[in-house]
């Protein structure tokens, strides 16, 4: 999980729901309904993103492979990857 | 080597037979020690002490007590390393003796080969003893205070190596759909090296950035089997670690101290992995793609719209004009037309008109003419008698400047050098004289 200006996975969902109500409501002004859709695009990304993150295929470490991997200086993630 | 020590003589008057040699009389102690009837006795357990082949410990009640030995083996296999002073057991085993030697001392003991615990509700008494400490220490809060990712991407799982739990949390990741990152941190989950090995399971995946949240799996069984996970020092690590702790140890109906102090404690390890991702991700996906067209839909509708509006605003003001001059023309139409029959009317209404006064002028034509010639007649004369020329002819004259105007003063005369007399006949020039 990546924390970021957008939080977390479960704070983006919420506000894109948010976005979506207020959108819905049709009581958003032309700029602040760009603005919206601009950052309802923005969370909708983020949250693919969080998804595809974990969506990769199951890597199985034992915990030994990760501290050693760690004591290395290579992260997991960059490892895996270039398997 | 020593030389063996010559056989002393006895003590005088003791009717006790001997002197008989320490070593051989201990053998023969044991020999009858371990002829004993083996029995199963209870008591309070005391005094624990783990060697590196063999524990001792004693068993005490009211009216006495026994020392007693067991071997490491036998007490590994039984997990209750837990066991603090005055858990009550039972032990079966029989007298022993060992002899020792000149460098060793001899002990008594009773040799247990097998040994429970005299009933569930002592080992619960110290759970529940602890768990209170615990919770009096407000240790079971922490856990529960930590933020849960709801898409993890790293998670650890303390569990047996070949245990079925192992399969069950794999299962229960798969059935979120989810295909991250396991650390796996596999420790002995039933004997007395459980604890510390799973403690420090946990504080190694604490220690990874990476890991977010760690699930500890074991299936079922017996209190004793699951005492592992009541231990304090477990206990208290897990309370402060700080990643959030899933915790699925035994079936629904055990109760160990870690599902206390955990983040969250699951009834089977397979709910566990279900805690760990709350999130289903397949659906997660599906969410996602319908919110997203959602905000596509709206972020189109809401660009249309506005275009729409703008588009009409936009023609308004030809509307405006077209309307307007739709109206011009319409008025002009109506003036035109109006125009037409007022003529028409008019033109009616002067025929009419002048119908009649051509016939009025027919009617009044003779007498009208008659009395006209008569005034022309008078007038003629009136006129011819005063004409200029009929002056001029009864003598009198007309003098003119050489402009020809009439001059009509005598001082006007005098300002000319020449004058010119008209006459009924002809003209005639004059010098007035000064």
């Amino acid at each position: 999980m990546s924390e970021s200006a957008t939080g977390t996975y479960e704070t983006a969902c919420t506000r894109i729901e948010e976005v979506i109500r207020r959108l819905d409501s049709g009581e958003a002004g032309l700029r602040e309904t760009l603005e919206l859709c601009q950052e309802g695009k923005r969370l909708v990304e983020f949250c693919a993103g969080e998804l595809d993150a974990v969506a990769h295929g199951l890597e199985e470490l034992r915990l030994d492979e990760m501290v050693s991997r760690l004591e290395t200086g290579s992260r997991p993630g960059a490892t895996a990857q270039a398997a | 080597m020593a030389a063996p020590s010559p056989h002393p003589d006895g003590i005088p008057g003791s009717r006790l037979s001997g002197p008989w040699p320490v070593g051989e009389y201990a053998s023969a102690l044991r020999d009858r020690l371990r002829g004993f009837t083996r029995v199963q006795v209870f008591g309070e357990l005391f005094g624990l002490k783990v060697g590196r082949a063999k524990v001792w410990f004693e068993l005490r009640d009211r009216w006495g007590a026994l020392p007693c030995s067991m071997w490491r083996k036998d007490w590994d296999a039984l997990g209750l390393h837990t066991l603090g002073d005055g858990a009550v057991v039972v032990a079966a085993g029989g007298c022993d003796f060992y002899p020792g030697s000149r460098a060793s001392s001899p002990s008594f003991s009773f040799a247990v080969s097998k040994l429970r615990v005299a009933g569930e509700g002592d080992l619960l008494a110290q759970v529940e003893r602890l768990r209170r400490a615990l919770a009096d220490e407000g240790l079971f809060e922490p856990q529960k205070r930590l933020a849960r990712p709801s898409l993890p991407r790293t998670i650890g799982v303390v569990s047996g190596e070949g245990g079925k739990a192992r399969d069950d949390v794999l299962a229960g990741l798969r059935r979120r759909g989810w295909a991250g990152r396991i650390v796996w941190a596999f420790a002995p989950v039933q004997d007395r090296r459980a604890a510390p090995a799973i403690t420090r399971a946990l504080q190694d995946l604490a220690a990874c950035e990476e890991v977010e949240v760690i699930v500890v799996a074991r299936g079922g069984g017996s209190l004793a089997d699951l005492f592992a996970f009541c231990d304090e020092t477990l206990c208290r690590t897990v309370a402060l670690l700080r990643v959030p702790v899933i915790s699925s140890v035994g079936h629904h109906t055990d109760r160990t101290l870690i599902d206390d102090v955990a983040a969250v404690a699951c009834s089977t390890p397979t709910h566990a992995a279900e805690a760990a991702v709350p999130v289903d991700c397949a659906a997660a996906r599906a969410q996602l793609r319908g919110l997203a067209a959602r905000l596509e839909r709206r972020s189109r509708l809401a660009i249309v719209e506005r275009a729409r509006v703008l588009a009409r605003l936009a023609r308004a003001p030809a509307d405006h004009v077209e309307r307007h001059r739709t109206r011009l023309h319409q008025h002009a139409r109506e003036l035109r037309a109006t125009a037409r029959r007022r003529l028409e009317t008019a033109g009616r209404h002067t025929s009419t008109t002048a119908l009649v006064l051509e016939r009025k002028a027919r009617a009044a034509s003779g007498a009208e003419q008659v009395q006209h010639a008569r005034n022309l007649e008078r007038l003629a004369l009136a006129l011819a008698a005063h004409e200029p020329q009929r002056a001029l002819e009864r003598g009198y004259a007309l003098v003119e400047d050489p402009s020809g105007e009439p001059v009509t003063s005598a001082a006007a005369a005098r300002e000319h050098a020449e004058l010119t007399l008209r006459l009924h006949d002809g003209r005639v020039s004059v010098r007035p004289r000064p």
